[in-house]
């Protein structure tokens, strides 16, 4: 998921719903889709767990990628 | 006699500045400012003089200086470094500064001072070029030694703000004689990887703090040029707070230390769900009051046609709003997931109050003509009273012939 375009998304729907002439109907389908996105986001940084690599050229464009001990 | 040789002025001056030229050569000089004068040309004439002497000095606008010429001021104690020559036309001798410094600055301050000034005569720090550091990055680069405590307090902050992330550290000597160089190629290295396996939103290139030798690795001109052409955006993270290496001013944004560096770098998660919670609450809000207008509206409409009963039910589906949205909230707060699917029920509810869209359905609302209570039971109704059925559009009056109270619809 792409959190930049999930807040993008976000701040689109919050300006829309800023609008006093937007049709009831519209307001709770963006509203709806507006919950879902922060769900998303909410439950990504909860599962989330910071992930370490190293990293070491070995040829030119060939990488020799290892997880980093963090002990 | 005769003069075996006659000069002329022009000779003599001539041949007088070849000899202080090649005899002096360039020299560094110590003394103080007097006399300071700025030439509309942009050029600078001072005496420098120590206690019994003083010599002429000029500043060409073009000469490389360590300090701007408005800097320079009477009664400065400098250092100076250029040649002595004579101003041939007056005949005078003089000083012809190529580099100035306040007194007290050592050499490896004064390479620092060369170099920076010759990048940033060639654009390597200018504002222009340098990258956008991205709010939410995803994949970051650090370029540090892998045993330093600057990678630790990376990850460590990381850890805390902003798990989302993967980072990957391409390790290089921080110190010594070789860590310019394999600094210099690890930057090239992650903007490679960036490139051919896996995009790297940015890179983190520094160490902690040490000593002036340690940090001046970063003061290297091999690794200025790495920044430079690097296509990832590079956080620069040396030392502490005080330090500032070329480093720092090629990189795309200068972090005091690694630690601050992280805190730039990664988002800080508590944040972001703050943020998150605020912007459902605004949407509730502004939900609510659009929910609030309709109710308006529709209590113009029931006031003519005096119809109370669905007014609750509206009354409700702003509650209901209320109340899902406190579900919602508890459920962010709590991280529980999927309330999406209870919301979908609740927009189901919230559609089937709207008292309008029965009416649009087909149902229709009646009531004895001249009274306000909507007819729901058919022994309210007497034979041959007019009664009044509002449609989706329009209204029907009709005369009641029959009345069955015991039909089941």
């Amino acid at each position: 998921m792409k959190i930049d375009d999930s807040l993008g998304r976000l701040e689109e729907i919050t300006k829309r719903l800023e609008q006093d002439d937007i049709p009831l109907e519209e307001a709770l389908v963006l509203f709806e889709e507006g919950v879902s996105l922060a769900t998303k986001v909410n439950s990504a940084l909860d599962e989330a767990r910071l992930r370490v690599k190293t990293v070491l050229e070995q040829t030119k464009g060939s990488f020799a990628i290892d997880d980093f001990d963090l002990q | 006699m005769e003069p075996e040789h006659v000069y002329t002025i022009s000779e003599i001056n001539s041949t007088v500045r070849q000899v202080i030229e090649d005899g002096i050569g360039s020299v560094w000089l110590r003394g103080e400012i007097s006399n300071l004068k700025r030439a509309p040309s942009g050029h600078t004439y001072f005496t420098l003089k120590d206690k019994s002497a003083e010599i002429a000095a000029v500043r060409f606008r073009s000469a490389s200086t360590l300090l701007p010429s408005q800097t320079l001021e009477s009664g400065m104690e400098v250092i100076a470094y250029g040649r002595v020559s004579l101003y041939e036309p007056r005949g005078q001798y003089q000083f012809i500064v190529s580099l100035i410094q306040p007194a007290g600055l050592g050499a490896l301050q004064l390479s620092f001072e060369r170099l920076k000034q010759r990048l940033q005569q060639e654009g390597l720090f200018d504002e222009a070029h340098k990258l956008p550091i991205p709010r939410y990055p995803m994949q970051i680069g650090v370029v540090t030694s892998s045993t330093g405590a600057a990678f630790r307090d990376i990850v460590s902050v990381a850890a805390r703000r902003w798990p989302l992330a993967q980072i990957y550290l391409f390790p290089s000597a921080v110190q010594g004689e070789k860590a310019p160089l394999e600094i210099a190629e690890a930057i090239a290295c992650a903007d490679e990887f960036s490139k051919m396996e896996t995009h790297l939103d940015l890179l983190i290139v520094g160490r902690g703090g040490g000593s002036l030798e340690d940090l001046n690795v970063f003061n290297d001109e091999r690794v200025a040029r790495a920044i430079y052409a690097c296509r990832t955006p590079i956080v620069s993270a040396i030392g502490h707070e005080i330090d500032f290496t070329i480093a720092d001013f090629v990189a795309d944004r200068r972090a005091p230390t690694p630690s601050a560096a992280a805190e730039i770098v990664f988002p800080d998660q508590d944040d972001l769900r703050r943020g998150l919670r605020g912007m459902i609450s605004q949407h509730v809000r502004r939900v609510r009051a659009r929910i609030d207008r309709s109710d308006e509206k529709i209590n113009t409409t029931m006031r003519s046609y005096v119809l109370r009963i669905p007014v609750r039910k509206v009354e409700s589906l702003a509650q209901r709003l209320d109340l899902l949205t406190q579900l919602m909230l508890r459920a962010m707060q709590r991280a529980l997931v999927n309330r999406a699917r209870e919301l979908k029920r609740m927009r189901g509810l919230i559609r089937l109050s709207n008292p309008d869209l029965p009416l649009q359905r087909g149902y229709s609302i009646t009531r004895i003509a001249g009274q306000e209570r909507v007819l729901r039971d058919a022994a309210d109704a007497a034979l041959g009273k007019l009664i009044e059925t509002r449609l989706s559009r329009g209204l029907i009056v009709s005369r009641i012939e029959e009345v069955n109270e015991d039909e089941d619809r």
